[in-house]
């Protein structure tokens, strides 16, 4: 599913991933943590093409991405949901709405992006502030919604970037078991956090990044 | 995502409406100007044909000679004046000629055909004013002007036409810079939401489409108000011009469509190039 290879990664000569290599399967759940500045955001945009690597190969779903063609980066990103760690949502849209939009792309109708929209946020809770606006809603509630765009057209691979930051211990171990739940549907799902409660949750294969590099990589708790 | 285009297009138009109108104003003004100009331009044809033939005498003959008389002193003076070209101009033309300066002679003129018009020839050489010798001739009637008065006024019915088509361009060009302008500010004040759209998998047209209907409606409204504009201008300029005996001007539908055309063309292609130099500049 996803294949790094010798991946460097500089910022004004500064180094943010070494020699990067890894594998994730289609179908795995895999934890990326390490403390901050290690490299976890870098990576994570690495695979859905908001950055390219200085040297390296980035594979993603049989495609190579690390030069992908700026005509293929909207059919790379509609197959992966991502979850920002600040959200991103369309301030101007309701919640609802912010839902739709995305489904749209994917050729749902008006109708059926409503109804599939209406589903994952009754699933996250939100059902009752379709109508809102996003700074109408609490920073627990926008990143639900921001989960729920990712979530909503079932991608085969999620990409989640602190997606607990902003959520209580309840949420959060809500959260974690929808995206078990989807990740036992079949999704891959490669979920960055710092949090160790997180992390101590449930059983899964982890890769610490310390100073851009791979300092371990196997189940977790070891 | 024609739906999508055209709501959030209406969004932008809502937001900044009065940025669009003056768009649409100032969009309307050159295209209408040019629109006119056009119009004027072909009003003054025959004048600036007079400018182009500066080096052309009209003479006219006799008109009681008879065809043997006049053929023999054509041919005489084709012998003596080598240099000089010269050319019958047959009564039905002259009679077009005067009709489009004189339209209260067309009646008249329709009857015979022109047949009672002297018989008119140009001569054209390099030096006009050796045609003067003709004056003398006793089959000559008159021979015409050869001081540069023709030339001179065709020349500035030409210089008009140039310095108001000028105007034109430069109007429409400071227009499409402002609706570039407009569409670059847009993209900047959009530019959270067109990133977000891009992460999620929005397609570029997808990001254009709302920018392209609202640069394109506010140039619909002006070729519109273009149109309507020479129309009026064109029409008074008509109405004065049939008041002191001159032909009337004519606007033609093919420069009203093609005014309405440039009215939505021209803001399109600025946004096209501002969006896409904003795609290109945000890909580096």
């Amino acid at each position: 599913m996803i294949r790094l290879r010798s991946v460097d990664k500089e910022y004004d000569g500064r180094k943010v991933l070494r020699s990067l290599d890894l594998q994730v399967d289609a179908g795995e759940f895999l934890f990326v943590t390490g403390p901050s500045g290690a490299g976890k955001t870098t990576l994570l945009r690495l695979l859905y093409a908001a950055e390219h690597p200085t040297a390296g190969e980035v594979w993603v779903g049989g495609e190579r991405v690390d030069n992908i063609a700026r005509a293929r980066l909207p059919g790379l990103r509609r197959k992966i949901g991502v979850i920002f760690q600040d959200f991103k949502l369309l301030r101007r849209k309701t919640v609802l709405e912010n839902i739709t939009f995305v489904l749209r792309f994917h050729g749902l109708s008006q109708r059926e992006a409503h109804r599939r929209a209406y589903l994952v946020l009754k699933r996250l809770g939100l059902h009752h502030r379709q109508s809102a606006l996003p700074d109408a809603l609490s920073g627990g509630e926008q990143q639900r919604v921001a989960i729920a765009r990712a979530l909503a057209y079932q991608p085969r691979l999620i990409l989640a970037d602190e997606p607990t930051g902003n959520l209580d211990a309840d949420l959060a171990g809500e959260l974690l078991s929808l995206l078990c739940d989807i990740n036992y549907q079949g999704a891959t799902v490669i979920l960055a956090t710092h949090d160790n409660g997180l992390l101590e949750s449930i059983p899964a294969r982890t890769i610490v990044l310390h100073g851009g590099a791979i300092h371990y990589d196997g189940m977790w708790p070891p | 995502m024609i739906r999508h285009a055209l709501a959030e297009g209406w969004l932008l138009l809502r937001h900044r409406g009065l940025v669009s109108l003056f768009l649409a104003l100032a969009l309307a003004i050159p295209i209408g100007l040019a629109g006119v100009t056009w119009s004027i331009m072909r009003w003054l044809e025959p004048a600036i044909g007079t400018a182009q033939r500066a080096n052309v005498v009209a003479v006219l003959l006799h008109p009681h000679m008879g065809d043997d008389q006049r053929v023999a002193w054509l041919e005489s003076q084709r012998r003596e004046h080598p240099g000089w070209q010269i050319e019958v101009v047959a009564p039905e033309e002259l009679a077009q000629r005067l009709v489009h300066w004189f339209p209260y002679l067309t009646d008249l003129l329709a009857r015979d055909g022109g047949a009672m018009l002297p018989p008119l020839v140009e001569i054209t050489t390099a030096d006009p004013e050796s045609v003067a010798v003709l004056e003398r001739s006793p089959a000559v009637i008159a021979v015409g002007p050869r001081t540069p008065l023709s030339s001179l006024l065709g020349r500035a019915s030409r210089g008009l036409g140039v310095a108001l088509a000028a105007a034109s361009f430069v109007l429409a060009i400071s227009a499409v810079l402002l609706a570039a302008v407009w569409v670059h500010l847009e993209l900047y004040r959009h530019a959270d939401e067109i990133t977000i759209m891009r992460l999620v998998g929005a397609t570029e047209s997808t990001i254009r489409g709302p920018f392209l209907v609202a640069t394109a409606a506010p140039g619909l409204v002006a070729g519109a108000l273009a149109a309507l504009g020479t129309s009026a201008v064109v029409d008074a300029l008509s109405r004065l011009a049939v008041a002191l005996g001159l032909p009337g001007l004519i606007v033609s539908f093919g420069l009203l469509a093609a005014q309405a055309g440039a009215g939505v063309l021209l803001p399109l292609a600025a946004a096209v190039v501002t969006l896409m130099r904003h795609a290109a500049a945000e890909g580096e």
